[in-house]
């Protein structure tokens, strides 16, 4: 098809004047709030082949915005942007995992933590790596969790390469902890490429939270598989909130009021259970 | 395996759609990255060759500065610098922001800018190229300097400058996925979701790899053909 030259110079003039539109226009109308998401992170936030979106995240958010009477709509985007668009005004709200650290803290707002997310570890079954369990989850901000960490982990990571993501607390775990104590640290933009490369034998281990590793090692049972226990606490943080801007009450209001019920009458973690295969509600 | 490529392709369950939607993103943003690259990058060109002391000054200054930073941070200025900027000569003319500046503007933009950098180093080059002789000639026997740009300059000029700009505009197709951060989708973040939704990644980094490979190829027979009728005065010539 060739475009002709009438069409061209319509085309760039709609491109022109689209290019400032005051939102100020649209105000008027009752408010919707836009929920951005990554779209690629199961369970808890997918992409269906047409475009929806789908997973725990949304599941939760209709119910919070069916108990809180707000209008949402759900748009995607990639994480580098997201927390300065949210700051910068351009949504309302970020429903993406995002784990409550206090850094975090100091410049947006978060919702009560949703799940009670821990981290773990993968590794390839033939990889010759074993941690054992110790029954419980073991919270990294306390002393006996400490040396664990110290007696178990250390040893068994020894001389392995360990992925973990970017900017993620998981990374900051195993550099607390692994780091100095000769387990080799590989970043990673996400947490796919990881995946990949632990695959393909380039890693002995990934970190990463709980939910993501489950799937993960579903997925690949006769290869991979989740060794020692879970962890939490200290650098860690406190589980998955629900990112506002600094200050907006009148949309945090709502959300923590609806996840207080939910977590009181039991169905968040009926919905922990229907996507993660288990109860993965925050015991607070 | 079957069951595996109907993932990209159309049919129900099949990310083929997307994908394609996600092809042309791209090829939207980086035809228009590339164009604004192209007027600007005339532009600087120009000013570098026959402007005025300072004028040459500012023009290669631009171009340091353009070449020399990454595009992602040329996007972050133009999609959260941008709307504070607008907004603030909105309300200095008295209408009321804020004024938002939409994903596709700040990337096409940022990206455009980038590429405007090198692209006026390639005409530059194209020009310098052009023999001083046939300029001086066309002066001599009364041409206009608009005449003279037209079928004297321009002429010789393309044909070296088409296939440096034809690398020029890969390089663009390429950088365009740095869009995604402004939230659109373009091929590269289209791969993102659908490996990150299905854990296909390799299927789907594959699928990636053909769009592109798609996109450069016909680039590449448009080039040619280009560089062909631009050539087209040479082979006279020589016959």
């Amino acid at each position: 098809m060739r475009m002709t030259r009438s069409k061209f110079v319509k085309l760039m003039t709609a491109a022109a004047i689209s290019v400032a539109i005051p939102s100020a226009a649209f105000s008027e109308s009752p408010k919707k709030y836009v929920f951005v998401t990554g779209g690629d992170f199961a369970p808890y936030d997918m992409t269906n082949p047409d475009g929806t979106f789908y997973g725990f995240e949304i599941d939760l958010l209709r119910e919070l915005a069916k108990r809180g009477k707000f209008d949402f709509e759900v748009r995607q985007m990639a994480w580098d942007g997201m927390m300065q668009s949210l700051m910068d005004g351009k949504f309302d709200a970020i429903i993406y995992s995002v784990t409550i650290t206090d850094e975090r803290l100091k410049v947006v707002d978060f919702s009560l933590p949703y799940t009670s997310e821990a981290s773990s570890f993968a590794v390839e079954k033939d990889g010759g790596i074993s941690v054992p369990t110790s029954g419980a989850k073991v919270n990294i901000g306390e002393a006996d969790g400490k040396a664990f960490i110290e007696s178990k982990v250390v040893p068994a990571l020894k001389g392995k390469t360990v992925g973990a993501e970017a900017g993620s607390t998981q990374l900051n775990f195993v550099k607390q902890f692994l780091e100095p104590n000769g387990v080799e640290i590989r970043q990673y933009v996400g947490l796919p490429q990881a995946y990949q490369d632990l695959a393909s034998g380039r890693l002995d281990a990934v970190v990463a939270a709980d939910t993501s590793l489950a799937d993960f090692v579903d997925k690949n049972k006769d290869t991979a598989e989740v060794t020692g226990p879970a962890y939490m606490g200290g650098t860690l943080g406190l589980g998955p909130g629900i990112v506002v801007r600094k200050g907006d009450t009148a949309l945090l209001g709502p959300i923590n009021e609806g996840l207080k019920q939910m977590t009181a009458d039991g169905s968040l973690s009926e919905l922990t259970k229907k996507w993660f295969g288990r109860d993965l509600s925050p015991t607070r | 395996m079957i069951e595996k490529l109907s993932l990209v392709g159309f049919g129900a369950g099949g990310w083929g759609s997307l994908l394609l939607q996600a092809g042309l993103m791209t090829l939207a943003v980086s035809m228009v990255a590339f164009l604004v690259g192209l007027f600007v990058g005339t532009l600087v060109a120009w000013a570098r060759i026959s402007g005025s002391r300072p004028v040459r000054a500012f023009a290669s200054a631009y171009v340091s500065v353009f070449r020399g930073v990454p595009d992602i941070l040329v996007i972050y200025l133009f999609f959260f610098g941008g709307r504070q900027f607008l907004t603030a000569i909105g309300t200095a003319i008295g209408i009321q922001g804020p004024f938002e500046v939409s994903g596709f503007v700040a990337g096409a933009l940022a990206v455009g800018l980038i590429s405007s950098a090198s692209q006026s180093e390639v005409l530059r080059g194209a020009y310098q190229a052009v023999p001083k002789g046939t300029i001086e000639a066309g002066s001599v026997v009364g041409m206009t300097r608009l005449t003279l740009f037209r079928r004297v300059i321009v002429p010789q000029a393309l044909v070296t400058a088409i296939p440096g700009l034809g690398n020029q505009w890969q390089g663009v197709v390429k950088d365009s996925a740095v869009v995604s951060v402004t939230g659109l989708v373009e091929i590269m973040r289209q791969v993102a979701v659908a490996s990150g939704s299905t854990r296909e990644y390799l299927l789907f980094a594959g699928a990636g790899a053909v769009l592109y490979l798609i996109i450069t190829t016909l680039s590449d027979q448009i080039t040619r053909a280009a560089e062909r009728s631009v050539r087209h005065g040479e082979k006279r010539k020589v016959a």
